[in-house]
């Protein structure tokens, strides 16, 4: 599915160069559910960053399905995400403004779904995540819980090749964190690779391999049985 | 996906109220001015275009050079009409005669009504294109008939045909209606035009102008010329040059001949040395800035809102971008945002505009209305519409969509130490243009206040003028004057060849000792009565009055300083002037009198004894009596004798007052302006004040649990503005300054420009600011700290 070669990746201030990835490499094959761990600032959420697309690297090989996109624009980049990848976040970021089912809609808006597809897939996927009862509620009338299931909802809704997930727990209770894993963990099944980036031994235990990052390298990887 | 967009920007809107408010009525009040002004503008430049030949005609001129100074006049001989007819038949398809617009008493039975109308020559209701509603346009052919306009023949007649009814003109000659056109429309020159008559009627009534048809240094008549399809006006005019000069060659004031096209009537009459030096043309270009400067202050509170509230949408730009939106989609998506805002605001404006238009007509002395069915109207203010939003809208669209949404997902996004600035920018910008139009105001109503404080030189409480326009006043002065002081309701009456408020005529031909004899002196001159000084209360500065007691009096002169300052003479009083070759003897120099403009200097005037030279009767009223039980008595007199005619009268100082109209109207509007402007910059910084304060709750909760009061908090917040506005302050002090003065030198008696001006703006600047800011303020920094430092 992906595959990353010798990234680096080096933020700087007026006086201070921070790396961020250090030569780091990875890959990561179709259908497979992985955790990246390592403490605050070993460059976990930098390199998930990179994979969805929103980040660029300075330097290093980024191949998707088997094509270089680290030269990609914005707008290549912007419509190789919007066909491939779903987000999933740790503040669940759902606009205010828009319901559950309009939020769940925007991105097959921006794929130019007709509306009757558009109709059927955002029930589908509601019902999946069972808040189709809490369609036509705006994102603060909905619990912690629900409102991450309507961003797992959103992020999934157009068939994602990848979800990348950042601490998709890290707001919630243990009931619904356990939820959303046991969701993706559905997802994964039914043929989606998923990458999430965790603090939790618990939620990481979902996976099937767990990376540790350290100073924006690899120093460890785990296979779970 | 437009409809997304739709969706959203519309609940954006709701959930943000006040928000909301302030953008939507801040934009629509700029966008209602700059309609009012737009509307104002086209008024001004369709003036006259009401006449279909509007691009061939034109009024003949002459430049003259008297005392060393080029001046031009629309007052022209009589013979040159005809000449120009005779020998420039290439260039002309017309030209007319017309006199002046004066008043003349109009009469069917019992109906009577002073209107003004001119003596025109047959060909002129052709040539404006007056538009019959009965009878012809050739009717003034018959030298007995008359032309009225529709107001005058339903003032008139009521619902009967006018049509050749007689009418009984000055209450001497009958007249006979061939035609009723329409009236013509306010904003045309000729608007006072309510009637015309022939010319062969003015030639066959007064004497003088008989006389005057071969007379070449008689200026006492308007021209009027309609120029072939193929002429054009500078070559005709170069043609023309020398037309009246070559018939005296001697004459001293050199006049040259020229043409002023109707297109430049109204927006281009005011001439500096025989040139074109503007007019009305800088008020419209001066309105026009000002209209487009205050939308763009609404622009401004427009963009400065939206770039504030940026925290708030960041997230949303943030989640828009990881789903896939790519920045255009973005813009696209924020600018449908500030069309739908627009959209609201030209609703709103539309109302506001038709809810004031009444009162601006009234404050501009126009008839404007919303040109509903004009689609030129609905083009250009849709456009202008999209425009603004597409102008304030942009910037919030390009500064959103630039978020990086990694960072603004994480929730470490923080507008930078920079982003501000442009921000600031704009409210300096605001408060710039908000201090220029307060010292503008303030300058141009202390201009107007210190010309009506000038001296007048005379005494004006309860003098009034009476126009002699019938035969009835002619020859009964004694007799008139006697009766009307038994009434005990006048003190005194006199006549005059002018009111106190004009100078009818000026004259040349004046000679005396020690004259430069190169000189060409030109004098106003005043014929008055013996009784002329007591009832205006004249100040005399050296000499005596005129006198009955002095037989010789009849060729006495009395000077104002002007005139004595101009002869130049040590001790004037005893000395002699040859006027015309006949000689008088100064008796008296009195006070300048303010007659003609109060803001130039008073010219040099002369005042003699002549019974028969007289227009007005001055009528000082008894100041025991109350004004309206005077009026009573006065007038009936006057209908015992001149029975004809209604008895219209004129307060002097309410015909003074009229001079200052002018300035009142544009301090009025500079007012309005000013005030619509600083409502606006008002309403944008209560909005920055609001958000700034929501951005630093945490701050404020963490400064007040340490011990800060609310005094404290309020400088805190406070203070950022205050500074704002003390740039703005000093930049617009030089600004102002420059175009105050440069509007000043228009006036030659004019007004300082004081410190206090600018520091009063400055100072009342600040305390509006201070208010507006305050409010916000205070809330932010009595709330409980507990509830902001909780919230995340």
């Amino acid at each position: 599915m992906l595959k990353i070669t010798d990234l680096e990746k080096i933020y700087r201030t007026e006086d201070i160069e921070t790396v961020a990835l250090n030569k780091l490499s990875l890959e990561v094959k179709k259908g497979e559910f992985v955790a990246i761990m390592g403490p605050s600032g070993c460059g976990k959420s930098t390199l998930l960053n990179i994979i969805g697309m929103l980040d660029d690297a300075e330097k290093g090989s980024f191949m998707f399905n088997g094509e270089e996109i680290i030269h990609f624009n914005e707008r290549r980049r912007a419509d190789l995400r919007k066909r491939n990848i779903g987000f999933v976040f740790q503040s669940f970021n759902l606009i205010d403004e828009l319901t559950v089912y309009e939020n769940v809609e925007l991105p097959l808006l921006y794929l130019g779904v007709d509306a009757a597809e558009r109709k059927q897939k955002v029930e589908a996927v509601l019902e999946k995540v069972q808040i189709m009862h809490r369609r036509n509620h705006f994102p603060q009338q909905l619990s912690g819980g629900q409102q991450q299931r309507c961003a797992v909802a959103r992020a999934v809704v157009n068939t994602p090749k990848l979800i990348l997930a950042d601490e998709p727990t890290g707001n919630l209770d243990s009931t619904n964190g356990n939820e959303v894993m046991q969701l993706l963990t559905e997802l994964n099944e039914a043929g989606t690779t998923v990458i999430m980036v965790t603090h939790s031994e618990h939620d990481a235990r979902f996976a099937h391999r767990i990376i540790r990052l350290l100073d924006g390298k690899v120093v460890m990887e785990n296979i779970l049985g | 996906m437009l409809q997304n967009y739709f969706k959203i920007a519309l609940r954006t809107l709701l959930r943000n109220k006040a928000f909301s408010a302030i953008n939507i009525v801040g934009l629509s009040v700029g966008m209602a001015v700059a309609m009012l002004i737009g509307l104002w503008i086209f008024d001004e430049i369709s003036f006259d275009k009401y006449h279909q030949k509007y691009d061939r005609l034109a009024q003949v001129m002459q430049n003259q050079t008297w005392n060393g100074v080029t001046g031009s006049q629309t007052a022209m001989p009589l013979p040159l009409a005809p000449e120009l007819r005779a020998k420039y038949s290439g260039d002309f398809k017309n030209v007319v005669l017309s006199s002046w617009n004066f008043e003349h008493i109009l009469a069917v039975g019992d109906r009577k009504f002073t209107k003004t109308g001119n003596f025109v020559e047959p060909k002129f209701p052709e040539m404006f294109s007056f538009k019959m509603l009965k009878g012809s346009q050739k009717g003034l052919k018959d030298p007995y008939s008359i032309l009225i306009s529709e107001s005058v023949a339903t003032a008139l007649f009521g619902d009967t045909d006018p049509i050749n009814k007689i009418i009984k003109v000055d209450n001497k000659t009958n007249v006979k209606v061939t035609g009723v056109y329409e009236d013509l429309p306010h904003n045309t020159t000729l608007s006072e035009v309510t009637y015309v008559l022939p010319w062969e009627m003015y030639l066959a009534t007064e004497s003088w102008v008989k006389n005057s048809q071969d007379q070449w240094n008689n200026n006492s008549f308007q021209t009027f010329a309609e120029l072939n399809p193929n002429a054009d006006f500078d070559k005709v005019s170069a043609k023309i040059r020398l037309v009246k000069f070559n018939h005296d060659k001697q004459d001293a004031a050199k006049p040259m001949v020229f043409l002023h096209p109707m297109s430049k009537w109204h927006l281009y009459s005011e001439f500096k040395d025989g040139k074109i030096a503007g007019g009305r043309i800088q008020f419209v270009w001066l309105f026009g800035i000002i209209g487009v400067f205050v939308l763009l202050l609404a622009c401004i509170n427009f963009m400065n809102l939206s770039t504030a509230r940026s925290e708030k949408r960041a997230k949303e730009v943030g989640v828009r971008k990881a789903i896939g939106s790519v920045r255009s989609q973005l813009i696209t998506q924020f600018l449908s945002e500030s069309l739908l805002i627009v959209v609201f605001a030209f609703v709103l404006t539309l109302v506001l505009v038709t809810l004031t238009l009444p009162w601006f007509n009234e404050l501009s002395d126009k008839k404007m209305s919303i040109l509903w069915t004009n689609p030129y109207f609905w083009i250009l203010s849709i456009s202008f519409s999209l425009i603004t939003g597409l102008v304030s809208g942009s910037y919030p669209a390009f500064y959103l969509s630039s978020f990086d949404p990694i960072r603004v997902l994480k929730g470490t996004f923080r507008v930078g130490r920079f982003a501000a600035v442009p921000r600031k920018v704009l409210v300096v910008i605001q408060f710039t243009v908000s201090v220029t139009l307060i010292i503008g105001t303030i300058i141009v109503y202390r201009q107007i206040q210190h010309a009506k404080n000038r001296p007048i030189g005379y005494s004006r409480d309860g003098l009034i003028a009476i126009n002699i326009n019938t035969p009835e006043l002619v020859g009964h002065y004694d007799a008139l004057r006697s009766d009307l002081l038994k009434t005990g309701a006048v003190y005194e009456m006199s006549q005059s060849s002018s009111p106190t408020t004009a100078v009818y005529s000026n004259q040349i031909g004046f000679n005396w000792e020690g004259k430069d004899p190169n000189l060409q002196a030109l004098f106003g001159v005043i014929a008055v009565s013996h009784d002329y000084a007591k009832s205006v209360g004249w100040q005399f500065v050296e000499g005596r009055d005129f006198s009955r007691s002095f037989s010789t009096d009849t060729s006495a002169m009395i000077l104002n300083e002007a005139a004595s300052k101009f002869i130049g003479m040590k001790n004037p009083v005893g000395k002699n002037i040859n006027w015309n070759d006949k000689n008088y003897r100064i008796v008296g120099v009195i006070k300048n009198m303010v007659m003609e403009s109060p803001y130039e200097p008073i010219k040099p005037t002369i005042f003699f004894i002549n019974y028969g030279w007289a227009n007005i009767i001055n009528v000082k009223l008894n100041p025991a009596m109350s004004a309206s039980a005077s009026l009573e008595k006065v007038g009936e007199v006057f209908r015992r004798y001149n029975p004809g005619s209604p008895f219209d009268y004129k307060f002097a100082d309410e015909q003074y007052a009229l001079k200052f109209s002018g300035e009142e109207r544009i301090g009025k509007l500079a007012t309005f302006f000013a005030c619509l402007a600083i409502f606006i910059s008002c309403l944008g910084i209560f909005g920055l004040a609001s958000f700034t304060a929501e951005q630093r709750t945490k701050e404020i909760g963490v400064r007040k649990v340490l011990g800060a009061s609310i005094f404290n908090l309020w400088q805190l917040l406070s203070k950022d503005f205050v500074m704002l506005v003390m740039i703005s302050f000093l930049i617009a002090t030089p600004i102002a300054y420059y175009f105050m003065n440069g509007w000043l030198k228009n006036y030659e008696y004019r007004s300082e420009i004081s410190w206090w001006i600018f520091a009063a703006s400055g100072f009342g600047a600040l305390i509006i600011t201070l208010l507006t800011v305050s409010y916000q303020a205070v809330k932010a920094a009595s709330a409980n700290p507990v509830k902001s430092l909780r919230t995340e």
